[in-house]
């Protein structure tokens, strides 16, 4: 013991000891407290680190909902029709990690055994990247040059009561080109498509008598980071022929669902802040009320307000960031749950989600130390040393 | 002839209707050791808070070492109290979660700097050197009296107010107490001391009796 004598003690060291024994006392208290953070922190951490990596990741999901360009013979020139090849080099230009799918489109209308029906020729590999959606029964065509083969719409499918593996003859009078052709597979479309039989592009053209030729070709093009209406007009400027333009349907919707989600996760980032919020401030009324006494006994043995006030606040303070420190570590596991399942792929860190998470994460912790701070301050010894 | 390090003027405390303290005119001399008796509900207590400035009176002049209180912020009155004021409460009053040396350190580093040396030397005076680093909740209600004196002394304060300080020990600790507190008044402190115990009260220069809340005897 003669060792200690004239030990000094700092006062940082003195409040650390009291800081940490005050917590250590309380564990459940505490682990509450840092778990309402933890979770809330997490919770953030994941949204962030998602809504970080949404704009990429969702422009690329939204690109299973069809086609947004549109590549079709310039309407000054008064075709109706445009060779293959010149569309090719167009759908060249874009550069081919933002294209999710193209493929050219041929149109004529056709005799089926029932009645007439549009018949479209196109390239099913890229249809099938374009049109993700679709609800085939059957199979996809999946060889460019089969020409023994075909899909129809459901609503055509019905209505000429054909199913998949019947054979359907194809008829076009002008060319007096005649026909039998298998289906493979009914495509439900939810559109036009339904009323449609699709055959591959080249038979198309020699069933319509339009070799080397196609309508118009539809794209489908990751916005994220890509000048849509630049691409547009480098396009048609490149190819006088060609009149090249986003769909502005698909393209604006895009962006209002991608501010929709965006703004839903802010939402629930806040409405999850709030609840934190509350728990935590809830947690630490009860602390202070457990405390009373001993906040009374500080401030009679000479502890002032602000000492108090410190302690509280260092107390939350400390708690917070550890919480949050959990948090981040838990919310990016999260954000990784999140990102398979959603997106079928990894979320990376990205810094910009450190203050994101820890500056609301500890204010709120700090917004909820107010109120029972408060009550702290407010103690009267008298009265609360007198009881019993 | 010692200065009045403590006077009030018809200092009183009214909660709506009621009247704890009524007007109370006393002076106490340095070095003084004055106990305050009288059955439960005379306002001794209420004298002691109001005196210890954890309470504040409703009428009246309270000065303290020649210092007016009437006008002092709260700030102002703790200061004053950590300054001036020991106390000693009849529950003790220890931080649960604090060693004994840790309870004594506590008011050194509301006070100024925080000297484990000089809180050795307090708890050794009252005689628990060797249980320094128990708890409270590992000391008998006699040791944890005597680490709440070890506490109420370590910034040398000159006046020493303890609200019965007897009042949850046994009659060994008691005693124990008792030469505590003696020693206390021969340094030269000035002891203000609300008891029941008239063996107590006899060793104090004066007792001052309350009754309703208002001073009967003062000899």
């Amino acid at each position: 013991m003669a060792g200690d004598k004239g030990a000094k003690i700092t006062k940082r060291e003195m409040f650390l000891r009291i800081l940490l024994k005050s917590l250590k006392v309380r564990k459940n208290r505490v682990f509450i407290t840092f778990f309402s953070i933890m979770i809330g922190a997490a919770i953030i951490t994941a949204l962030a680190s998602v809504y970080f990596d949404i704009s990429a990741k969702m422009s690329r999901e939204l690109r299973a909902y069809g086609a947004n360009f549109f590549i079709g013979p310039a309407s000054a020139s008064g075709n109706r029709t445009v060779d293959t090849g010149t569309i090719g080099e167009a759908v060249k230009m874009v550069p081919p990690e933002k294209l999710a799918g193209a493929s050219p489109y041929v149109y004529g209308v056709v005799r089926l055994d029932l009645g007439n029906a549009v018949l479209a020729g196109v390239d099913f590999a890229g249809l099938k990247r374009l049109s993700p959606y679709w609800q085939v029964e059957g199979k996809w065509i999946t060889v460019d040059f089969d020409d023994e083969s075909c899909m129809i719409g459901k609503t055509l499918a019905k209505n000429m009561e054909l199913k998949v593996g019947d054979s359907v003859t194809v008829i076009r009078n002008e060319t007096g080109f005649q026909k039998s052709l298998i289906i493979k597979g009914i495509a439900e479309t939810g559109q036009a498509e339904d009323e449609q039989i699709f055959v591959s592009l080249p038979l198309a053209q020699k069933i319509l008598g339009m070799e080397g030729k196609a309508n118009h070709a539809m794209l489908s093009i990751v916005t994220e980071g890509t000048d849509i209406d630049a691409l547009a007009a480098t396009v048609a400027g490149k190819f006088p022929v060609l009149d090249a333009k986003p769909i502005r349907k698909v393209s604006s919707s895009e962006g209002k669902i991608l501010e929709k989600i965006k703004g839903l996760m802010a939402i629930v980032a806040v409405i999850i802040l709030t609840i934190t919020t509350l728990c935590v401030m809830t947690t630490l009324i009860t602390v202070v009320s457990e405390r009373t006494r001993e906040i009374g006994l500080m401030k009679a043995i000479g502890a002032d307000d602000r000492e108090i006030v410190r302690q509280f606040i260092a107390e939350t303070l400390l708690i917070g960031v550890a919480g949050v420190a959990a948090g981040l570590v838990v919310g990016f596991i999260l954000a990784q749950v999140l990102g398979q399942a959603v997106f079928g792929s990894s979320i990376s860190f990205r810094m910009i989600v450190l203050p994101v998470t820890l500056i609301p994460s500890v204010a709120a912790s700090l917004l909820a130390a107010v109120l029972p701070v408060r009550m702290a301050v407010r103690v009267v010894p008298a009265q609360v040393l007198k009881e019993d | 002839m010692a200065k009045i390090v403590l006077e009030t003027k018809v200092l009183t405390k009214r909660y709506g209707s009621v009247t704890p303290l009524d007007s109370i005119d006393m002076q106490v001399k340095g070095g003084e050791w004055v106990a305050i008796m009288g059955p439960s509900g005379s306002g001794k207590t209420t004298m002691l808070n109001l005196l210890s400035l954890l309470d504040s009176p409703t009428e009246g002049e309270y000065i303290l070492d020649g210092v007016g209180t009437a006008t002092l912020t709260e700030k102002e009155r703790v200061a004053v109290r950590r300054e001036k004021i020991g106390l000693v409460f009849q529950q003790f009053h220890l931080v649960s979660y604090l060693t004994a040396l840790e309870n004594v350190m506590l008011a050194q580093y509301y006070h100024s700097m925080v000297d484990k040396g000089d809180a050795m030397e307090a708890l050794e005076r009252v005689g628990l050197e060797h249980r320094t680093d128990h708890l409270p909740s590992q000391l008998s209600g006699g040791e944890q009296q005597r680490v709440c004196i070890a506490r109420a002394l370590i910034n040398q304060p000159a006046i020493i107010m303890a609200d019965e300080p007897t009042g949850n020990l046994d009659e060994a600790n008691e005693e124990v107490v008792l030469e505590l507190f003696k020693e206390l008044h021969r340094e030269g402190r000035t002891i203000i001391m609300v008891t029941h115990n008239p063996e107590l009260a006899e060793f104090a220069d004066r007792v001052v009796r309350l009754h309703h809340g208002k001073v009967v005897k003062d000899a």
